[in-house]
């Protein structure tokens, strides 16, 4: 019965909705772990599927490839790492009230615009941005959609910690990695028969200025910002920060190895698999 | 919120079904309390289907709704489109993430319910009744026997949530 006193008092500390609890999340970690004898004994490797720049256009087609693969068993759990050229992108709710010029001129700028079927408002994707497209079963992985997008900003967050820069997740509501108030990361999921697509995207030095023509993520009067600026001294290279949202990933959604992929596809991808 | 929280955990060790109580602040303790109705159909990919004569309602279930956290956008289908089972007919979005919803039986969308454009919170608050998604005329009766009833379908819901 004493065990249940604390419980109890977080539980009355916790109790307004949605609100990110770290000490609850501790706890239902620990409960998890108790819970979890069958899964914790399995290695489970995450492959990693380095890209490069991808335009975005060619990545979308290689995850919706590899999400069918991934339903069928044909690949395992498995992560791509890449950064895009200069694009901005939609959500499924096609939310282009929030691109404040014409789509017309976002050519001439050198950027491209897509429609996409994942969650979230508009964004932009440039160089030196990271991005991590999960492709997991979230079956297997053992996780709901809000914990995996929790986990997903639990990441950016570590990886922001690592370099001494405090970050949190997102208000009610606002769903992305946040410092004070300005954006560090985004996050843009979808989800089909339990396998995710898309991800997150953690702005390492890219240039702000794309996000001008941008109400960012349809939230108003907040800002953005990158490590660059939240950083007063030197950054590793892109790779080494690439390789670290990577490893927290691999821990954070509970696997034991971490496997670079070799032979990896030549993109664009041509015919169907 | 605390006595709200204590009475559906109370309603649940006494299986009376508390119809979509939302506990989104608790994830790992939510598997225990979502509802599962008797007298509906389930499909394992947590969708639920009421058939009653020639029509046929579905929706998502409390353990999905629970599992998604709070839906702000819900895509339906058109009246008259073909839906077929096993396959998405719509997506619900949370937390940033769309969710593919799969159709439990096969037939023609007859009606959709429009409420969920102003308020998709209905799929959290009323996953059973106001947050219905579509109805349907089933185009094979035989759908329906391929599908989990209420205590198989809450045997797969502890089974996914153990493996968690």
């Amino acid at each position: 019965m004493l065990e249940i006193e604390p419980w109890i008092w977080l539980i009355l500390s916790c109790i307004s909705g949605e609100q990110h609890c770290s000490e609850l999340d501790h706890m239902f970690n620990f409960a998890d772990k108790h819970l979890d004898s069958k899964n914790m004994t399995v290695r489970r490797a995450l492959e990693v599927w380095k890209l490069g720049i991808v335009k975005y256009l060619d990545a979308l087609k290689l995850q919706e490839k590899l999400l069918l693969d991934r339903k069928i068993g044909r690949v395992p759990d498995l992560v791509l790492s890449l950064q895009h050229p200069p694009t901005y992108t939609l959500g499924k709710r096609k939310t282009d009230h929030n691109l404040l010029i014409p789509e017309s001129d976002l050519k001439s700028l050198g950027a491209e615009l897509h429609y996409t079927e994942r969650g979230g408002d508009i964004t932009f994707h440039g160089p030196r941005q990271a991005i991590l497209y999960p492709i997991f079963s979230l079956r297997e992985i053992g996780f709901g959609a809000r914990k995996y997008v929790e986990g997903l900003e639990s990441v950016m967050i570590e990886v922001a910690s690592m370099h001494g820069v405090k970050a949190r997740p997102g208000d009610k509501g606002e769903t992305g990695v946040w410092v004070g108030e300005r954006k560090i990361g985004a996050i843009g999921v979808r989800i089909s028969s339990g396998i995710t697509s898309h991800g997150l995207a953690f702005n390492i030095d890219n240039d702000l200025s794309w996000y001008e023509n941008i109400v960012p993520c349809g939230i108003e009067g907040k800002g953005v910002t990158s490590l660059r600026r939240e950083v007063s001294g030197e950054l590793p290279s892109d790779d080494v920060i690439h390789d670290q949202l990577i490893q927290c990933l691999a821990r954070i959604f509970r696997f034991s190895d971490v496997q670079m992929k070799h032979d990896l596809p030549v993109l664009p991808i041509r015919g169907q698999c | 919120m605390a006595s709200k929280f204590w009475a559906s955990s109370a309603a649940n060790a006494l299986k009376i079904s508390c119809s979509g109580t939302k506990i989104s602040a608790f994830p790992a303790l939510s598997r225990c309390f979502s509802s599962v109705l008797d007298g509906l159909k389930y499909t394992k990919s947590h969708e639920w289907v009421k058939h009653e004569g020639s029509v046929a309602t579905v929706g998502i279930t409390d353990h999905a709704q629970g599992h998604l956290g709070e839906v702000v956008f819900v895509e339906l289908p058109e009246k008259g489109v073909a839906v077929t089972q096993g396959e998405g007919f719509g997506a619900v979005e949370s937390v940033k993430a769309t969710s593919d919803v799969n159709c439990p039986i096969s037939g023609e969308v007859i009606e959709v319910n429009t409420k969920l454009t102003e308020t998709p919170g209905l799929i959290n608050s009323s996953p059973y009744e106001d947050g219905w998604m579509i109805k349907v005329k089933p185009s094979s009766p035989l759908d329906l026997d391929s599908l989990l009833d209420a205590s198989n379908y809450t045997k797969h819901c502890e089974e996914e949530d153990a493996a968690h």
